[in-house]
């Protein structure tokens, strides 16, 4: 441990390391009846972590083409050693990242988190999930099988209807008309260097907002965070995210071992689309959404109609820190908490409904 | 150990209790981050096939392949024929009869493919000259390196 | 002047006639001139359907289209615009043939050699000979009207060239073009025919991949009967006809003690067990003297052939339960994950060997399917031993699993504990 003390001292001495060290350690953590929410964001960030590491290892073997890409995928399952847990464990993560991403952004909104000043968190925060949404996207078409290969192709059609840019949105996705292994070799360039170095800087800005703001207590709850003491981040809620990680680690690893993720058939450009097509879990919610949509509303195609209406909700989801004028003043208004919960009975009932087959 | 600590008192059995939860705590870590960590050795060291087999397989050996006779060969799950003319040239085909794939084989006394199960016969170009198969044999492409015998799959 | 006005009406019916006769833009032209000629133009502005369709055929009939028109089989006067004179029978008009008219005018040209290399060098020029010694020429000869002819099968106008999948002769087809006579029961029972043969062929393994998998070399009615000189295989040929696709299956019977036997018996080899028309696919369970198994119609228990039999149906069953288990095991560890490239292709080896012991069947040597039967147990004994270490596997990376539960289990505690001191 001397050494560490010697090591530290000569940092501190030529960094100053003791202001960084206190920011990174002077929060405090409210404790109230809501404050297990607290730890969905860090589980996230856990995850996330995961990700890349199990990513990096997977880069070592994977192949960017069409030609190799399902080979060397199956290699890496059957020949690498541990190659299937690196495997599982990725695509498991990434599911889990997207979950408790959501579970944060809920837990996050219906406790009015995003109210003044934590507006550049809450807006950083949405960004993040929609990068996180294309980080599953763009990893999803990767091991190039039959069911990757075509809801990759319904996925990216739907970007063809955006009026004006369509045309060009959907060459810039699918490196060209159709979805082909210059897709692969595109998707794979957003998955393992632009999605990451995006995601990077903006969880950067997104903890240390964090930091310098310190935790919001919900409203109403203020008395209570007040009478019971709060956690020290560190080394106490530290260590009790420890202890978070720690069973979301084991759970990994569980589903790893006794659900591992398929191969599959690799891809074929020339066969037909084999039935029910789907997109990740994550997207359900506006795949049978859009699907439900008449081919045309009051003249104007069904899907275009379908992606408007999301854009709008999205824009409208994002602006709620200056929409919810209540919040930039403290109290914020019932009509949003009624909006939080009816988005959140929306998105869990569609993906519930869609697993159930109640979509056919 | 249990029920240690005294109140007041800051060594004895505190301390050693203390000492022992932060050892445990230390080393289920250290057994954790281990346990995580061995896969990921484990896995950076290539396998003994250092690559997948995509498309290229090594056949056979020439050596192993005289004039006017065939050999089977794995090429992925599929059964590929490797075959040496009596000219001496090497050719390769997918030994799947296009008519009802069953495995076909090399005669070398008609010097040509044929398949068992219905009579049908192939030419050394792999090109279905007679009873029922409706195509040719899928080709591929052969590259010799010494003794050594490359079959090359097109994409 | 009335003529005059005749002749332009004529005319003009002709002209009229011709651009209706004209074949449709997109249509392949055949090689050889369109001979327009008088029969068609008259013949399709008349009244009476039957008249007219001869007419109508004529663009899609390949005789047309290579200048053999109506005059060429019908004679009398092509160039001529009044029927008295186009339809003379001076002029060697014959309107409507007789049955034993046509296969001799129908000879006339397809027995001709040298005319016939004018048009098609590669057509057959046998049929009419062939026809001659086919049941249904025989009993022309002997003066039944009733029977078929070249336009039963291949149409009098419209015909098609045998390769035009609209011809009643493409392979698809044949069977419903002999069905005509040959599926109407009563009609075979005036010449002891049983009549059931379509029904029966449709049941077949061959029927089915001819007509679901288009596989046009499957058998068909011509294939075992001959097409221009069909008659029933003897009995003593039924082996080499069904030999002509199944020459391995023939091989390894000519090899066994039953090729003599059934020649000097006159039983139809093959027929005997796979029937003649309703050929099923064949089963293992085929094979010994019990009920509905084949052996049992001349062999009965304990004789030498049911005791081959036994030995055969012994391996056989041995064989595929082997295959079977190993499949089976193989399956389930492919569901737990795991992928099983190495045991799919011992699989399928163990799958060749079974199909070549059966064919060795036919041997009716329990030795020789014997040999094959090994090949399938060693194949299949491979797969089962990598589904075996797959299983392994599988054990392997629970067991790491739950080593790696517990010692997380074991930090988690741990880190609670030191928690719940530190807040003390």
């Amino acid at each position: 441990m001397r050494i560490l003390d010697r090591l530290w001292r000569a940092l501190d001495d030529r960094l100053d390391l003791a202001p960084l060290v206190e920011f990174a350690t002077h929060k405090e953590v409210p404790q109230h009846r809501r404050s297990w929410a607290y730890y969905f964001g860090g589980l996230t960030m856990f995850f996330f972590f995961v990700q890349v590491a199990t990513g990096i290892l997977l880069l070592l073997y994977y192949r960017p083409t069409a030609e190799a890409a399902f080979e060397s995928v199956q290699f890496i399952v059957t020949r690498v050693p541990f190659g299937w847990l690196i495997r599982s464990v990725h695509s498991w993560s990434a599911n889990l990242m997207i979950l408790a991403a959501f579970a944060h952004m809920f837990s996050v909104y219906m406790m009015g988190s995003y109210a003044r000043p934590r507006e550049f968190t809450w807006w950083s925060g949405f960004v993040l999930l929609l990068l996180a949404m294309g980080f599953g996207f763009s990893g999803y078409l990767l091991p190039w099988n039959e069911l990757s290969f075509f809801a990759t192709r319904v996925g990216t059609d739907m970007v063809s209807k955006v009026p004006l840019a369509g045309e060009w949105l959907l060459k810039f996705l699918r490196g060209g008309e159709e979805v082909t292994g210059a897709t692969l070799t595109r998707f794979f360039g957003f998955h393992v260097a632009v999605l990451p170095m995006i995601t990077m800087a903006l969880l950067g800005v997104h903890l240390a907002l964090l930091q310098r703001q310190g935790m919001h207590i919900p409203e109403g709850l203020e008395e209570e965070a007040r009478a019971r003491k709060p956690l020290r981040f560190v080394p106490n809620f530290v260590m009790r995210e420890g202890v978070v990680w720690l069973v979301g680690l084991a759970a990994l690893a569980a589903l790893a071992a006794f659900f591992p993720w398929e191969l599959g058939v690799k891809a074929d450009p020339f066969t037909s689309a084999p039935a029910g097509i789907k997109p990740e879990w994550y997207f359900l919610f506006m795949f049978e959404a859009l699907k439900l949509l008449p081919a045309h509303v009051l003249g104007i195609e069904g899907e275009l109609v379908g992606l408007g209406v999301f854009s709008l909700a999205g824009l409208v989801w994002f602006l709620v820190p200056v929409l919810d004028r209540g919040s930039q003043v403290g109290h914020r208004s019932r009509a949003f908490v009624v909006l939080g919960w009816l988005a959140l009975a929306y998105v869990v009932s569609f993906t519930l409904l869609s697993f159930a087959g109640v979509f056919k | 150990m249990a029920g240690g600590a005294m109140p007041g008192s800051n060594e004895g059995p505190a301390v050693s209790r203390r000492g022992l939860l932060t050892w445990l705590l230390g080393t289920s870590l250290g057994a954790t981050l281990a346990a995580a960590l061995y896969p990921v050795f484990r896995f950076v060291i290539p396998p003994e096939v250092g690559e997948a087999p995509v498309n290229r397989v090594l056949a056979g050996k020439l050596t192993d392949l005289p004039a006017n006779s065939g050999k089977i060969f794995r090429f992925g799950s599929r059964p590929g024929l490797l075959v040496r003319t009596p000219d001496g040239a090497v050719r390769a085909f997918s030994a799947a009869c296009t008519h009802l794939n069953c495995t076909v084989q090399y005669r070398p006394d008609f010097q040509n493919i044929w398949c068992a199960c219905h009579n049908g016969v192939y030419d050394l170009q792999g090109k279905n000259i007679s009873g029922p198969p409706p195509r040719p044999l899928e080709a591929y492409k052969v590259d010799v390196a010494g003794d050594d015998v490359y079959v090359t799959r097109g994409a | 002047m009335t003529s005059r006005l005749l002749a332009a009406a004529v005319v003009l019916a002709h002209v009229a006639a011709a651009a209706l006769a004209a074949p449709p833009a997109n249509a392949v032209r055949a090689p050889g001139k369109h001979a327009e000629d008088t029969c068609t133009a008259c013949h399709l502005t008349l009244d009476d359907a039957r008249l007219r369709a001869p007419a109508q055929l004529a663009n899609s009939d390949i005789h047309h289209t290579q200048g053999i028109t109506c005059a060429g089989c019908h004679g009398g006067d092509a160039g001529s615009e009044d029927p008295a004179v186009a339809m003379n029978a001076a002029k060697g008009f014959v309107g409507k043939f007789g049955r034993r008219a046509i296969a001799e005018m129908c000879g006339s040209c397809h027995s001709d050699p040298t005319f016939m290399l004018r048009y098609a060098p590669n057509i057959p020029t046998d049929q009419l000979a062939q026809y001659r010694t086919s049941k249904h020429g025989v009993a022309l000869a002997k003066g039944d009207t009733n029977i078929a002819v070249c336009s039963s099968c291949h149409g009098a106008h419209g015909v098609l060239q045998v390769n035009d999948a609209r011809s009643p002769v493409y392979p698809t087809r044949i069977v419903e073009t002999c069905g005509h006579c040959h599926g109407d029961a009563a009609l075979m029972a005036r010449y002891g025919i049983k009549g059931n043969e379509i029904a029966e062929y449709k049941q077949s393994v061959h029927y089915a991949v001819l007509v679901k998998k288009n596989d046009l070399s499957a058998p068909t009615c011509k294939s075992c009967h001959g097409a221009h000189g069909a008659t029933p295989p003897g009995v003593s040929s039924v082996s080499n006809v069904c030999g002509t696709c199944h020459p391995t299956q023939r091989e390894r019977f000519d090899l066994s003690p039953h090729k003599d036997a059934f020649a000097a018996l006159q039983e139809p080899a093959c027929e005997s067990c796979h029937s003649n028309h309703a050929i099923l696919h064949p089963t293992d369970g085929w094979i010994g003297v019990g009920e509905k198994q084949v052996c049992g119609n001349c062999h009965s228990a304990g004789d030498a052939g049911a005791t081959a039999a036994s030995a055969i149906s012994g391996a056989l069953e041995k064989a595929t339960a082997t295959i079977t288990g190993a499949q089976g095991r193989v399956d389930r560890v492919k569901r737990a994950g795991m992928l099983m490239d190495d045991a799919d292709v011992k699989l399928e080896e163990a799958h060749q060997s079974l199909v070549v012991a059966q064919v060795e069947i036919h041997t009716v040597n329990p030795a020789r399917v014997e040999d094959q039967t090994k090949a399938v147990l060693a194949a299949s004994g491979a797969a089962d031993t990598l589904a075996a270490k797959a299983e392994a596997e599988i054990r392997y990376r629970r067991t790491g699993l739950f080593i790696s539960l517990g010692v997380i289990a074991l930090a988690l505690v741990a880190l609670i504990i030191k928690i719940r001191a530190m807040e003390r």
